[in-house]
């Protein structure tokens, strides 16, 4: 069905450019997305009343804003931070930082490449996991 | 559903009627070309959805096209996309339920299928309103799902991605 037949999102084979690339929570999009809004709508009002914004844009704001777990800009930034102490892939850190599973079973069962790492072996690992987890829900908690 | 944000190079057309004016005017016309570019492409086999033009990194020199006169910039710039991945768990929300299976929405990706296969503990049930239920849950028009990718296609003539969807696997189905 795909042309991509070795990527899989579960074993972190996703593409160099993608690995690369820097990954983006949906909190944070959400910022930056409901800035950009504001910044067009300046723009529209100002010369061009007939510049929109895309469906492509509209349908990502409304689903950032909809599933984004931390509304205020520190929050967010806290959650990057505590998220970047575990060694973590940008990709395997904003997957968690979006889906925010309550325990080390959940977030292995949505994040499998968590495993097969080599850095969470074994109960410490799971141990480990459960750490990170109560961070981020103490964040959500003092937002 | 990860956000990527990604360096491009693009190629901006400006026209000579927008080149008469001083150059602060020329840098907007610059911008705002790009970004209609990008909201027009909308997306692509290779970076996936264009959501937002991010920052201007650099406008090199323009040239000169000889015939009609536009200019060409070269320009890059970093730019929000979103591409699904196989094994990729997202969340998305019913759209339509059909008795072979459920339609579902994800942000910019409207054809997301789940098939009744893979939903084998639910049972269809017709009407006005038609849903899925089983024992503990109901899955109907608006019910947010959390779902793993098996797989997408890229529609050329649409220019979207068609995902297929599971929830046959533990912490995935109806929110």
């Amino acid at each position: 069905m795909s042309g991509e037949e070795e990527e899989n999102a579960a074993e972190l084979k996703i593409g160099e450019e993608f690995l690369k690339a820097k990954c983006l929570m949906n909190c944070e999009v959400a910022i930056i997305l409901e800035h950009k809004y504001e910044q067009i709508q300046q723009h529209a009002s100002e010369s061009d009343p007939s510049s929109q914004v895309s469906q492509v844009f509209e349908k990502s704001l409304q689903y950032v804003k909809r599933f984004s777990r931390y509304k205020n800009p520190d929050a967010v930034r806290q959650v990057r931070e505590t998220l970047s102490r575990y060694g973590l892939a940008e990709y395997e850190l904003c997957t968690l930082g979006n889906l925010c599973p309550d325990t080390s079973g959940e977030a292995t069962a949505l994040v499998p490449s968590l495993k097969s790492g080599g850095r969470f072996v074994g109960d410490a690992g799971d141990e480990k996991i459960e750490k990170m987890l109560n961070d981020l829900s103490l964040i959500k908690k003092f937002e | 559903m990860v956000f990527l944000e990604a360096e491009m190079s693009w190629n901006v057309l400006i026209s000579p009627s927008q080149l008469d004016r001083k150059g602060l005017l020329l840098r907007k016309a610059i911008i705002v070309r790009l970004m209609e570019d990008v909201t027009n492409r909308k997306a692509s086999k290779e970076h996936g959805y264009y959501i937002a033009v991010n920052q201007l990194k650099a406008i090199s020199e323009g040239k000169v096209r000889e015939l009609t006169g536009d200019v060409l910039f070269p320009v890059s710039f970093t730019c929000i996309t979103l591409k699904p991945m196989k094994g990729e768990i997202m969340v998305g929300y019913v759209d339509r339920i059909l008795k072979h299976g459920i339609f579902l929405k994800s942000g910019p990706v409207e054809s997301i299928f789940l098939a009744e296969k893979s939903m084998s503990d639910y049972k269809y049930i017709a009407g006005e309103n038609p849903v899925f239920m089983n024992d503990h849950s109901k899955l109907e028009k608006g019910t947010a799902v959390r779902f793993k990718v098996l797989g997408f296609r890229w529609m050329e003539a649409d220019r979207e991605f068609q995902l297929l969807a599971t929830i046959a696997c533990d912490f995935l189905g109806p929110l």
